[in-house]
């Protein structure tokens, strides 16, 4: 079974990230690296993904002629997709405690890392 | 350089409006055009991954207990107003062709057959590892 494990961060929290003290973000950095290669090693990681600031996000959506319309990103959204893993696992129990090992990553101690679990589906070929 | 385009669903709406709640025929007109539109990715070479995702029903917030154990509530977080239906990663020469191909997929057909000319949020990848060296 896959699943997605979501890391979703406020809107400004690149800003924030990135006002952390140097070898807070080397540690927060070094955890991220290891965690990867340990999923990887176990055969578990299927994909991981960091985004961009979603200052540099847009909104496309076609217009009657199928031509692109570009907005900003939804004004109302507090919580944008920041980084992401794939997972290939037996069952949700592991899922979760991935998630959970991911949720240990080193920060500020402020706002926990929480992480958001979806089951993928099988995506047409 | 590597995109994601991401389809977000209003919450609110995915019981009704959702792909979950669509005639079969307009399902598999949904499908066929998705089937054609990652053939048509994959042969410009410019397909990394897609992915549709289990509803949010389905969705869990985990984060780690004192004891680094799971600490597992349902979903999704109650501030939410989207939910990713699902998402393509592209590997393109430019912005604007990230934003091209995006308005392609927010014009898979809905109910009806219809353009759902849904909205999708394109953003640029800054790391990939599918090996554990990021």
């Amino acid at each position: 079974m896959k699943y997605m494990l979501m890391m979703n961060t406020p809107r400004d929290g690149y800003a924030k990230y990135l006002s952390w003290p140097k070898q807070l973000i080397a540690a927060n950095t070094d955890f991220m690296h290891a965690f990867a290669r340990k999923l990887a090693g176990a055969g578990e990681l299927v994909s991981a993904m960091g985004l961009a600031s979603p200052v540099q996000a847009k909104l496309v959506r076609a217009g009657d002629d199928g031509q692109p319309v570009t907005d900003g990103v939804f004004p109302e959204t507090k919580e944008f997709l920041a980084g992401y893993w794939i997972v290939q696992v037996e069952n949700a129990a592991r899922a979760y405690e991935i998630a959970a090992e991911a949720s240990t990553a080193p920060g500020m101690g402020d706002s926990p890392l929480v992480i958001e679990v979806r089951e993928v589906m099988s995506a047409p070929p | 350089m590597k995109y994601i385009l991401m389809m977000q669903f209003p919450l609110g709406d995915w019981k009704t409006k959702s792909i979950e709640a669509w005639p079969p025929q307009d399902v598999k007109a949904h499908m066929d055009f998705l089937r054609r539109f990652n053939k048509e990715l994959n042969d410009a070479g410019e397909f990394v991954r897609t992915e549709g995702l289990g509803g949010p029903e389905q969705m869990k917030i985990v984060r780690a207990g004192k004891d680094g154990s799971p600490a597992v509530t349902d979903g999704p977080f109650p501030e939410s107003k989207e939910v990713l239906a699902g998402y393509w990663i592209i590997d393109v020469e430019t912005p604007q062709r990230a934003i091209e191909l995006a308005a392609r997929a927010s014009a898979a057909p809905g109910p009806g057959g219809v353009p759902l000319n849904m909205p999708i949020e394109v953003r640029p990848v800054m790391m990939s590892s599918a090996s554990g060296e990021i």
